[in-house]
């Protein structure tokens, strides 16, 4: 059971949440559940080519379905200029409706807009679309060769999108030549995507001014105004955008798609507000994806451990468009977080990016900007060299981990982490998992030919973007938002930039507020996802939430806090300078009997403010001078049945530092469904194209989604590092399990298979890989 | 054609297309919005509805002309009196959702299956809700939900 | 996906009846298995609606034929485009037609499919024996209203 905060002391209560009562009975606000009078209902026809050219497209037939009013296609919007959209990574841009050609299956190629959500589906179905099919790539190595060029609207001739890198390449190099041990390993991060339960979707309508009120399932409800000004034209005073609740999001609902720009488009034409909700398979198949990177990792070191080197050469594949929502000068994200948590003296990092016939995306999937796929190639590395080295991996970890003593450190690649103590929270991870009674179970399992494996990460995360003079979308800065109202009797409203889909902000923002002024967080009401209402933010990604808004949340709160104080002073009758903060309440200086609470502030800075400003309310903006860097843990033990292949999760401790904790019930939930997602995709998740570029996995028959039966039982633990350059010292922590536990999941089944010398096994870890990594090993082993 | 649905104890009588989904007679007809769609497979558990007061059913799957003359129950109809059922207060105790979309199926789901089984052991719970999706909460917290609400249910018997 | 066909019928009717029937294209229609509709646009076109399940999808899909008899009288080729709910096949299938003696005509057919979208993610074995059945019993329904003339 969980206890209630209060207005003395709500930081770090394991309060229930505020939100819980409207989702409990039915009552909550999806963008599906909102019907307005003469609402249509749009339906998108898409390709079933991954490339073709579009010979002709024949809407006749469906204008003849019973309930259809308009059909547009790519020509329709090219006509009105508004054939293209910027992609939020702002270097390229994306076909609304298909124009001249198709380059991935799927893709939208026409808009249907009907009386009634069946209509619109009978009609869509009714549009004929004459295609030539066009030689495909499905491939980012094929893609690499040019031999078909997919991108010919593009001014660079060639399907390389871009390169990046970071560190020392030519120091790297020696390094790894003179390095007494090297290890390398491609590694490959599957495709794979988010699929929130709730699909994407809107509602578009125009009021009788020509304002547009645009409800839709964003994470960043800011952003999409400043876009759908972009792409438009409308001016951004005449945009609304509203993200009532959300049904999760994990960064598949931070694009601007296709589908929105043809709504407004449909609204516009038809003077009638228009819905679209996309289908699963929708989702699954055109929205943004997760990965698909191929990750050559090589590590040089003494034979004692020590770690003296690391590259990594990435190869990317981005599908038809660079639709990777990173930050404008970061187009692989946070990569260059790939030296883990480790002292690594040079390092060079480089990703080059592909188009291919395949749905556009890459950023998504509680990644913070790549840093998943950095954690996985670090962690995985560390175990192949630990093997190679035959020592311990533990040790080899702990012998090279940046030490407590090293904060702030400076990483070979660039980033400055702001605290850290993973010696420790290894400790606590070994402790409570019991690592040395599990050696010693494995040894004697191994003896029987039994295979168990235990498996590690101690990730290092960075999130919080961003500094602004790194970190921009679409040109506008990373920064976030927060506008505090305290109302006379002493309850008040927070509102800010972000947009919760899950993550609670409801109760934890209320929470902030109510540490800082010592009010009661019950009520302090909590308003997200309003453009016309909330200050301008980034929204809720990459683990931001906290890191950024949050900060806001407690400057704006202790810029309130000293308005008060100057009211306080008023009404005990002393200098504003004799005043104190001191118990959630204003003393006077040695006069603890003379206080006033701030609900009596609130109540005179109304009735009576004296010479003060009347109110109580305040608004920030931050840009924070860093990232933040939470770290953990993780271990995964596993059985695995030689004969079937089968991996059990018997056990999996996840100890996190994410800083100071707000709410530790949110944060168990944060790191119990993120590690949910990471077993997912360790075990059972992806998106797999056929060569012929077919989509294999369309619908949660075939894209699986771990239910109740296969999910582990997750065992939690913390150690608290705060961050030194936060308000509140908080970190963030929604992607740290998904960012953290991928690794752990494959090095216990790795280390479950090592008696038959298995290396490497890409995810998802399938019975079938297991079965046949066994039957290929070396006989001998076994 | 002509249906009549009781839902929540409330008769419904509509004319709907014959091929209208009960999850589409409730949402669109009804106005009862609780009851969620997630995927087009019959995979997700979103539109779980309980029919009859003690079976669960995907109202996806299920045509409205199918429901004619029976009765529904949504999550809308679980709280009585302004007070939250034992499974709604055990959700919010033990901190059993996050996004909150996948949560009425959960609920109805639960609900059929304490009518069924009283008192499910970890596994029984497990094994009931593996229709039912969850992306945020990983289960854990929704199987201590079950379970709670069961012993609450058990020393407190709610009548409905 | 690329599933390819072939097999062979022996029709109880002379070459001359076969060849008839085989270049009407109302007659051809006819002999798609589950056809719903046949709309002829010309002499070697035509268009035709056919019930279609792979695995959970089911539904209608819409062909468009086109006819390629040769100048011989001994080859008719086909070129077949078409689909439905959101995926697209493309097939083409050829027959050599042959006296078999005794009055009987031979067809030696082979075929070929390509499948996109759903249907092709439904998977290989489910969409092979769809994809067979389409091609193989059209060529069987051939024979058998030939042969019971």
């Amino acid at each position: 059971m969980s206890i209630e905060a209060t207005p003395k002391g709500s930081m770090g209560v394991a309060m229930k949440r505020k939100e819980d009562p409207r989702f409990l009975q039915g009552k909550g606000n999806y963008v599906d559940d909102l019907s307005f009078p003469g609402m249509l209902h749009m339906a998108i026809v898409r390709s079933p080519y991954p490339h073709a050219e579009i010979v002709n497209i024949d809407g006749s037939a469906a204008l003849k379905v019973p309930g259809v009013k308009a059909v547009i296609t790519g020509k329709d919007l090219e006509a009105a200029g508004l054939g293209w959209l910027p992609t939020f990574h702002g270097y390229d841009k994306q076909m609304v409706l298909a124009i001249g050609k198709v380059l991935f299956q799927y893709q939208e190629v026409a808009a249907v807009f009907a009386e009634s959500r069946a209509a619109a589906a009978d009609g869509a179905e009714a549009v004929e679309v004459e295609y030539k099919p066009l030689p495909v790539v499905a491939d980012p190595f094929v893609a690499k060769q040019d031999e078909v060029l997919l991108r010919p609207d593009r001014e660079a001739k060639t399907n390389h999108i871009y390169h990046w890198e970071v560190g020392d390449k030519d120091k790297t190099a020696q390094a790894l030549g003179a390095a007494e041990k090297v290890i390398k390993q491609r590694i490959w991060f599957p495709r794979c995507h988010p699929a929130p339960l709730e699909p994407c979707g809107c509602v578009a309508q125009f009021d009788t001014m020509g304002r547009l009120t645009f409800h839709v399932t964003s994470q960043a409800p800011h952003v999409y105004r400043t876009a759908i000004t972009i792409v438009t034209g409308i001016p951004e005073d005449k945009i609304r955008v509203i993200s009532p609740d959300i049904g999760g999001g994990f960064g598949n609902k931070v694009p601007v798609y296709p589908g929105y720009v043809c709504a407004i488009v449909g609204a516009l034409k038809l003077g009638r507000p228009v819905k679209w909700i996309e289908s699963r398979t929708e989702n699954l198949t055109s929205t943004g994806f997760a990965r698909d990177y191929h990750m050559d990792v090589e590590i040089g070191a003494r034979a004692d451990g020590t770690v003296t080197a690391l590259r990594v050469s990435t190869t990317a594949d981005h599908g038809a468009f660079d639709a990777a929502a990173d930050p404008t000068k970061y187009p692989a994200g946070m990569f260059g977080v790939v030296t883990g948590s480790y002292t690594f003296p040079v390092a060079h990092a480089e990703v080059d990016a592909y188009f291919t016939n395949k749905a556009p995306g890459g950023i998504a999937y509680r990644c913070s900007f790549r840093v998943t796929e950095a954690s996985y190639a670090i962690e995985r590395g560390m175990d192949i060299l630990a093997d190679e080295l035959g020592m311990d991996p533990v040790e080899l970890r702990r012998k090279n981990f940046v030490r407590k003593d090293q904060f702030p450190y400076a990483s070979a690649l660039g980033f400055t982490y702001d605290s850290g103590d993973y010696h420790r929270t290894l400790d606590v991870a070994l402790e409570k998992i019991g690592y040395q009674a599990l050696l010693k179970e494995q040894a004697e399992k191994r003896a029987k030919g039994e295979l168990m494996g235990i498996g590690f990460s101690t990730f290092t995360e960075v999130v919080g973007a961003g500094p602004s003079k790194h970190f921009d979308i679409l040109g506008i800065k990373m920064f976030d938002s927060a506008e505090i109202r305290i109302h006379p009797t002493g309850s008040g409203i927070v509102r800010a930039g972000t947009k919760s889909q899950g993550q609670g902000h409801e109760t934890t923002w209320a929470q902030i507020v109510a540490e800082e002024l010592g009010l009661d967080p019950q009520n302090i009401m909590v308003e997200e996802g309003d453009t016309d209402t909330a200050p301008y933010g980034l929204g809720t990604y990459a683990s931001r939430s906290t890191p950024v808004a949050g900060a806001a949340i407690a400057m704006a709160a202790r810029r309130i806090r000293e308005r008060a104080r100057k009211v306080a002073a008023h009404l005990m009758e002393v200098g504003e300078g004799d005043v104190e903060w001191k118990d959630y309440k204003f003393q006077v200086k040695g006069v603890p009997a003379k206080s006033v609470t701030m609900k009596e502030v609130a109540f005179a800075a109304y009735t009576n403010p004296g010479q003060n400003e009347p109110g109580l309310e305040a608004t920030q903006y931050y840009d924070p001078p860093n990232m933040t860097f939470p770290h953990g843990a993780y271990v995964a033990v596993v059985d695995v049945d030689r004969e079937t292949g089968e991996v059990k999760v018997r056990r999996f401790l996840a100890v996190d530092d994410c800083g100071t904790v707000i709410n530790p019930l949110i944060v168990e939930g944060q790191i119990h469904g993120g590690l949910t997602e990471g077993f997912a995709i360790a075990f059972m998740q992806e998106i797999q194209y056929d060569k012929d570029g077919n989509n294999l996995n369309t619908n949660f028959t075939d894209y699986l989604v771990p239910t109740s039966l296969e999910s582990p039982k997750w065992e939690t633990a913390n150690t608290v590092t705060p961050s030194p350059h936060h308000p509140i010292g908080a970190k963030g922590v929604g992607e740290s399990p998904n960012v953290g536990s991928p690794a752990a999941f494959v090095n216990a089944v790795i280390d479950a298979l090592s008696p038959f010398g298995v290396r490497h096994i890409d995810m998802p870890i399938t019975r079938d890989k297991v079965w046949r990594a066994i039957r290929d090993s070396d006989p001998a082993k076994g | 054609m002509r249906v009549s649905i009781k839902v929540n104890g409330v008769a419904h009588e509509r004319d709907v297309e014959p091929r209208t989904l009960l999850v589409y007679f409730l949402r669109e007809h009804c106005g009862l919005t609780g009851t969620h769609v997630g995927c087009d497979t019959s995979s997700c558990g979103c539109c779980v509805v309980v029919l009859d007061g003690d079976t669960a059913v995907k109202s996806c799957t299920m045509f409205a002309a199918q429901a004619d003359g029976r009765e529904v129950s949504t999550v809308e109809g679980l709280a009585q009196g302004g007070a939250l059922h034992p499974l709604q207060q055990a959700f919010w105790d033990n901190h059993g959702l996050q996004c909150g979309f996948c949560t009425p199926g959960m609920l109805m789901t639960s609900y059929a299956l304490l009518k069924h089984k009283p008192n499910p052991s970890e596994t029984e719970v497990r094994e009931e809700l593996a229709g039912n999706l969850c992306r945020c909460t990983g289960y854990n917290n929704i199987v201590k939900a079950v379970r709670q609400a069961a012993e609450t249910l058990q020393a407190a018997p709610v009548q409905k | 996906m690329n599933l390819q066909y072939s097999g062979e019928e022996i029709i109880a009717a002379d070459k001359a009846a076969v060849w008839k029937a085989i270049t009407d294209p109302e007659w051809v229609g006819r002999c798609i298995p589950e056809v719903v509709d046949v709309t002829v646009r010309d002499a070697t076109h035509f268009d035709a609606v056919a019930k279609v399940g792979v695995g959970p999808v089911r539904g209608n899909f819409k062909f468009r034929f086109e006819l390629v008899p040769g100048a011989s009288g001994d080859r008719m080729d086909m070129k077949i485009s078409g689909g439905g709910f959101g995926s697209a096949v493309d097939l083409t299938a050829g027959a050599d037609v042959s006296d078999a003696g005794g009055g009987q005509t031979k067809l030696s057919w082979s075929g070929q499919a390509v499948a996109r979208g759903p249907v092709a993610a439904v998977g290989g074995r489910v969409l092979d024996a769809q994809a067979q059945k389409l091609i193989s019993q059209t060529f069987a329904n051939v024979r058998e209203r030939l042969s019971r003339r």
